[in-house]
């Protein structure tokens, strides 16, 4: 039996095709979220990729800000329960999971059986996310996958104390100007986005093991500027952009096999 | 329409439209409107003067104007009231009756931008010494006498105590509605049950306690079916604006009870018995507690809305945050600490009167909804 979950974001659509609820068959990514092309396009693209048709899914879910506008969907549920649900059932040690995607923050700790026991979303302010780190991956002229490596390079990170993107921004572009290194300017930009998810990782309560997905968790300076505020290891979940997607094909199998016990 | 139908919908649109209950009020009775600022302030004294007590708590707006006054991190329900100043919504008021109980009223009671007079008096915070009452007692005094030469009435004792009394029985009929709605959540909303309290800042309260108390009947009188959704237990300053509520309500919660400061809070105490009446006001103070604006070195919020969510049986509390409120941003992790040790759960949502999406407490509340 295949189930799908769909993820839609708001800079990234993402699909997961789960065989019998354990075989991720497919994961695919695309790097453009609600309201675009993307979620048409990662689904076409997950479907193609295995040589199946919306018709073969059991159920479909999804989840994420565009939730409610995927049409193929059978239900949506939540970010915050798929997320719960696909980072425990790759990491079934999970208390705490740091979710940092486009535009949202979130910290969620779950239960022993992985059910989620609470969660702090960020305001509605871009500071912390990945929109964040774009606009100083721009600013920079650093490509995002590359931000971690220069962070592991910083002799003395510098302090990005703006709370608002648009001022963390100028602040950055003076610290340019005054001569700092990119790589000290960049392990700041990542403690300032640590700091962010940290305040709600510690409303949460910390607890080990300690998990991140969302597309940020691929940036490893960001990981590590967690890792070191919390005083704690931080594992990556695999695959951390599609653990959402992942928990929403999950859930789909269970109401399937739920249905017909 | 039945008639419990009726009753909810012209309490609604009283609500809704608060300009109309004041020009209705006017033209029964030839008395203008006395503008109340929030919290806590004794609108009985109005009642006595014949005049109608507005109650002033700002609304839905995109703020620009006042961005001139304030700072962009005072609370949104100040922004709006600001904005709503500067554009001449309060200008028809006789007389603004202004609290100021946490900084941002206090700054803001100094900067009144709008043509009506404004009485500002202070609540002591040093509040179970009997030196407390006296002074509360006194502040009043000086209140009803500017009230006095501005309305250019006579506020007597006597009628002052009669509007205590008129006000004590409002809140009586309020807290049985707010038990009985418990009941009939698929009849009382979270919206109706908001629009129906919120009435009680327009109308003559007399007026409202009729309307509410045949209300009150006519629920009883249904059966009480099933409830298959979440009950909860909002806390906060209020629980607006409207899609806030139909949030809830679309993720099938039900509000069994509340401790918002526009609603449960003022009327969960009646004002104390006695023969003066400002010394009886002044009492009220004293004795009411759970509230970030009245000082509480035992702080009793927590455990308070623990019996409130055992006693109306709910499933959890929904934190309605308001933006950039400094003492209800205090109080939180003190009351957060005390449920996660009972084991009750609980949602944050932020309160923001500016904003026109609401994607943020859409996602909230349906992963609450699914946690539970
Ligand atoms: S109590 Fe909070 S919301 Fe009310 S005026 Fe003060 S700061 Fe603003």
């Amino acid at each position: 039996m295949f189930t799908m979950g769909i993820d839609i974001g708001s800079s990234s659509s993402k699909v997961v095709i789960l065989e019998d609820g354990v075989n991720i068959i497919a994961g695919e990514v695309i790097q453009i979220g609600t309201g675009s092309t993307g979620p048409k396009r990662v689904l076409d693209e997950a479907l193609s990729k295995v040589g199946l048709k919306l018709e073969d899914m059991a159920k479909i879910i999804a989840t994420g800000y565009g939730r409610s506008s995927v049409e193929e969907a059978h239900k949506q549920i939540s970010e915050i329960s798929c997320q719960a649900k696909g980072v425990f059932f790759l990491v079934p040690s999970a208390k705490l999971i740091i979710d940092i995607g486009g535009q949202d923050v979130k910290a969620i700790r779950l239960d022993s059986k992985g059910g989620v026991k609470q969660f702090f979303m960020n305001d509605k302010c871009a500071a912390g996310t990945g929109r964040f780190l774009d606009v100083m991956s721009r600013v920079l002229e650093v490509n995002l996958d590359e931000m971690a490596e220069y962070d592991a390079r910083a002799t003395e990170p510098a302090t990005v104390s703006s709370t608002c993107t648009v001022f963390a921004e100028s602040e950055v572009i003076s610290q340019l100007s005054n001569g700092v290194a990119k790589e000290n300017i960049i392990a700041g930009v990542h403690q300032s986005v640590a700091s962010k998810a940290c305040g709600l990782a510690y409303r949460c309560g910390v607890e080990e093991d300690i998990v991140m997905c969302g597309g940020v968790a691929k940036d490893l300076g960001v990981v590590r500027a967690i890792s070191k505020e919390l005083k704690k290891p931080v594992i990556v979940a695999p695959n951390p952009q599609i653990t959402a997607a992942l928990g929403a094909a999950i859930f789909a199998f269970e109401e399937v096999r739920g249905a017909n016990i | 329409m039945s008639r419990l139908e009726t009753i909810i919908s012209e309490l609604s649109s009283i609500s809704n439209n608060p300009r109309k209950a004041m020009e209705d009020y006017k033209k029964e009775t030839g008395k203008g409107s006395v503008g109340v600022m929030p919290y806590y302030a004794p609108e009985e004294i109005i009642h006595a003067a014949g005049f109608l007590p507005v109650g002033i708590w700002g609304g839905q707006k995109s703020i620009s104007k006042a961005r001139a006054y304030l700072p962009p991190f005072a609370c949104s329900i100040m922004q709006s009231v600001m904005e709503m100043q500067l554009e001449g919504v309060y200008d028809d008021l006789e007389a603004v009756l202004f609290p100021v109980p946490c900084d941002t009223l206090k700054c803001l009671s100094q900067k009144w931008k709008g043509t009506s007079p404004v009485i500002v008096f202070t609540h002591p915070q040093n509040r179970k010494l009997e030196a407390a009452n006296k002074f509360l007692a006194e502040e009043y005094r000086l209140v009803r006498e500017k009230l006095q030469t501005i309305l250019n009435v006579k506020i007597t004792d006597e009628a002052l105590n009669q509007s205590i009394e008129t006000y004590n029985e409002n809140r009586k009929a309020m807290r049985e509605f707010t038990d009985l709605a418990a009941n009939y959540p698929q009849i009382i909303d979270p919206k109706k049950r908001h629009a129906i309290i919120k009435a009680r800042f327009f109308m003559e309260k007399s007026k409202h306690t009729a309307m509410v108390k045949e209300l009150n009947s006519e629920l009883k009188s249904l059966p009480v079916e099933a409830f298959t959704g979440k009950k909860v237990v909002l806390t906060g300053i209020m629980a607006e604006p409207n899609e806030v509520l139909d949030i809830l309500k679309d993720n099938g919660f039900a509000v069994v009870a509340d401790d918002l400061a526009q609603e449960s809070r003022l009327f969960r105490n009646d004002v104390p018995s006695g023969t003066d009446p400002l010394y009886r006001l002044a009492k009220w103070w004293q004795e009411f507690d759970g509230c970030s604006l009245a000082t509480d070195a035992k702080k009793s919020r927590g455990p308070m809305m623990m019996d409130m969510v055992k006693g109306s049986k709910a499933d959890a509390v929904v934190v309605c945050m308001m933006k950039f409120c400094d003492p209800e941003e205090f109080d939180y992790p003190i009351y957060y600490r005390q449920f996660e040790e009972a084991g009750i759960k609980s949602l944050f949502i932020e309160i923001d009167l500016e904003t026109t999406s609401f994607e943020q407490t859409k996602t909230r509340v349906q992963s609450f909804s699914e946690m539970l």
